[in-house]
């Protein structure tokens, strides 16, 4: 009687730390600098764009997305910054906190050190963030943020 | 028979007579010398007997009573496990702790289906929002900003026209 007391009770502790410790696991945001354009071979889309990837050619109306900087950062305390650059562009993201919906970010777009862009969202793990920035050649800068 | 410490015990302790009390002095060496340490042992035996004497109980009535009264507690208690058998505890560990659990399990039940109700009517706040953006109008002064949601959902998106287009080398990672 004791002993099933004793493992019923460990079982619950553990369901409860479990719950807690899997809400409080730490994210990875996947931010990028993509430009996409329209090519007889398009190459194949990178990974982190996969899940967005017939939103994207819908919405622009290109073939090809090509990631020309990237950065993975994986959030621990909600409250963290990090920058993706390319040769001419950089996006810099300061995370400020978390919330129970995801991120509260401010993204900054730099080429070179002009700032084009900033902004302030609310990014989650539901819905990936997606800024269509400058014409470059005969493609298009895109930003995106994706919470992994 | 008799070996001389006996009867030197029995001369010491005045227990010695007649022929027995004769014969025995006459064996002495010293006679004065062993009536010297008879009179020290008697001496030694007074002394003895006043300050080993055990101490009279003053209130001995009192002692006796409660005595008595602590035979009969034991008593009663040897009955009380008997008694205590047939009543068990109101609340024991192993049912606090069966308590607890169901208690633990109800509050689990209930969060779920509270949680899973609550859900759909706060979905807004778990997707993507643009809070605020802006250009550097210095910078971009025909730029226009427009939010929305593509793709049945999946994305959110900030539109931004207007920005200065760049040559195609700025395209190298």
């Amino acid at each position: 009687m004791q002993r099933r007391s004793y493992f019923l009770i460990g079982v619950s502790l553990a369901l409860i730390l479990g719950g807690v410790a899997s809400a409080r696991a730490s994210q990875i945001v996947w931010s990028g600098l993509v430009i996409a354009n329209n090519v007889a071979q398009p190459d194949k889309i990178p990974p982190e764009l996969n899940r967005i990837e017939g939103t994207l050619k819908a919405l622009f109306g290109y073939n090809q997305f090509k990631v020309i900087g990237q950065s993975q950062k994986t959030l621990v305390t909600g409250s963290e910054d990090w920058l993706a650059s390319s040769k001419y562009f950089s996006l810099s993201v300061d995370s400020k906190r978390e919330t129970a919906a995801g991120y509260l970010v401010n993204l900054k777009l730099f080429q070179e050190k002009n700032l084009l862009l900033e902004t302030e969202a609310k990014v989650s793990k539901a819905r990936p963030l997606v800024i269509k920035g400058p014409q470059v050649g005969d493609g298009q800068l895109l930003l995106v943020l994706v919470v992994q | 028979m008799k070996t001389f410490e006996e009867k030197w015990t029995a001369w010491l302790d005045g227990e010695l007579s007649g022929d027995e009390l004769a014969e025995f002095e006459a064996s002495l060496p010293d006679k004065a010398a062993a009536e010297a340490e008879k009179r020290d042992a008697h001496k030694l035996g007074a002394f003895l007997k006043e300050q080993l004497q055990g101490r009279a109980m003053g209130n001995e009535e009192f002692f006796h009573h409660q005595l008595r009264e602590r035979i009969a507690g034991d008593a009663r208690a040897a009955l009380v496990p008997e008694r205590a058998g047939a009543k068990p505890a109101l609340w024991p560990i192993g049912r606090l702790v069966w308590v607890g659990a169901t208690s633990l399990a109800i509050f689990c039940v209930c969060t779920f289906f509270v949680m899973r109700e609550k859900g759909p009517a706060d979905q807004s706040q778990y997707l993507t929002q643009i809070l605020n953006a802006r250009v550097d109008p210095a910078v971009s002064p025909n730029a226009t900003i427009s939010m929305f949601e593509s793709g049945e959902g999946k994305v959110t998106v900030l539109w931004v026209d207007g920005l200065q287009s760049l040559p195609s080398e700025y395209a190298t990672k």
